[in-house]
Parts: C-alpha cells; structure tokens; sequence
C-alpha cells in the first residue's frame, strides 16, 4: 500500500464522518436547529458562527478534547504567575463570564467535561449523541416501558 | 496535488499570523471579560475548567504580543534591547 493510497484512505473516512454527522444531525433537529425566519444579516451571522462552533465539537470530539486540556493546562500554568492570577480573580468574579459560560454550555452541551481516555473520544460525548439518537422517538407508550430507568 | 507532487505555492497561501492576531484579539476580549466584576464580587466560584481555558488563551495571547512587542523595540532604533535574527523570525 503505496502512501498515496494511504491518504485517499484517509479523506475517504473523513468524508464517511462528515456524512455521518450530517446523518445524525438530521435525525436529531435539536443539535443542528434551522434558523430563525426573521433574522437579518448580524443576527443570521451570529446563528451560523454558534452553529459552526457546536459543529465543530461534536464532529470532532476527541481533537476538541485535546485542544481543551491543552488550554486548561495552559491555563493552570499561567494562573501561576502574578498575572495571571489577577487575570484568575478577575475572571470568576465576572457577570460577563459566567453568561460566556452558558453560551457554551448551551453549544458544547458539555461533551467535553469528565472522563475521557488519552486520545479518545470524551465518554460524555457518546453519551450524549446516543441519548439524543437512540432516545428521538421514545414517546410511545410500549418503547417507554423498555426504557431504563435513570436513561436520560 | 499528492505527495510525491506537492504543490509549491501552499505556504503562501498561510495565514499564520491571522491566526496569530486573531488569538491575541481574544485575549484581550478575555482581559474585558475580567473587569466586569461587579456582577459576583460577593460570590465568586472557584476557578473550573472553562476559566482555566480562558486563562490559557489569556496566556497565549500575551505571549503572542510579546514576540509582537519584542519586534517592535528591537525595530525602535533607541531601544536598549540588542537586535537578533531569530526574534524577529518570529513575526515579519
């Protein structure tokens, strides 16, 4: 296997994932919603730039996990320095972070915190997408009673 | 193109230092962010993950205008700091 073929393999399977999330998305409206009918051009702006964001994360998971835990230990570091603490105390002190905070809670639906093994996809993640997949349509009656308990 | 025919012109097409500006931008997004303590004085929480995350592209921000910074006083002919190749590799 020559190295050409080696990355049309490649592409291959990132096309595969790119479909696949397409896929999931459309069974799964709330993770990709349609946008508003009214909003002009800021506001559509701002739509597809949060959108984008939450795309980004849960289409690439295990690489936006390593991008956080690098940021956080960056972070940890720099909250070592003087300056960086007062930027610390600064920042928990703060009304506009914690709205920042919901912001992208509501984009990245937390897959990103909690267990995750090296170099994998975070647990939360396929939490996440299996509850929001396997749980579209469980209203009915009968499918209800072979819900588990506790199966959000 | 492929890999035993790469195309000559792809770096040119980088925009490193968009990138790198972009990040000092938030960075200094993150400082405002920072004085807008009067909402929590009384009750601040401890420092989670999504404050060290900002801290961090804090960090990378302030590092960023440094080499910025670095640059400029060495191009500051009555700056005291001697000129080296290898700063100012850093942004042209």
């Amino acid at each position: 296997m020559n190295p050409e073929v080696l990355v049309g393999m490649l592409a291959e399977m990132e096309r595969i994932r790119e479909l696949t999330l397409d896929l999931v998305e459309q069974q799964t409206p709330r993770l990709a919603p349609a946008p508003p009918h009214e909003a002009d051009g800021t506001e559509r702006t701002m739509f597809d730039v949060l959108l984008g964001v939450r795309r980004a994360v849960l289409g690439n998971p295990a690489a936006a996990r390593r991008v956080h835990d690098i940021l956080v230990a960056e972070g940890r570091r720099y909250a070592r320095t003087p300056r960086g603490a007062r930027l610390r105390d600064g920042l928990v002190a703060s009304e506009a972070v914690e709205n920042l905070r919901r912001v992208w809670e509501m984009l990245s639906l937390n897959v990103l915190d909690g267990p995750a093994a090296p170099n994998t996809t975070p647990d939360a993640w396929a939490d996440l997408l299996a509850d929001a997949v396997i749980g579209r349509g469980l209203d009915d009656s009968i499918l209800a009673r072979l819900r588990p308990e506790d199966f959000a | 193109m492929t890999l035993t025919d790469p195309r000559n012109a792809l770096a040119d097409q980088s925009d490193f230092i968009g990138y790198l500006v972009g990040l000092a931008g938030l960075a200094q997004v993150i400082s405002t962010l920072a004085g807008d303590g009067d909402g929590r004085g009384e009750d601040p929480r401890d420092p989670d993950d999504f404050v060290h995350v900002l801290l961090g592209l804090a960090s990378i921000g302030a590092t960023i205008e440094g080499f910025a910074n670095s640059v400029m006083a060495q191009q500051n002919p009555t700056a005291k700091t001697p000129q080296t190749a290898s700063a100012t590799r850093w942004l042209r």
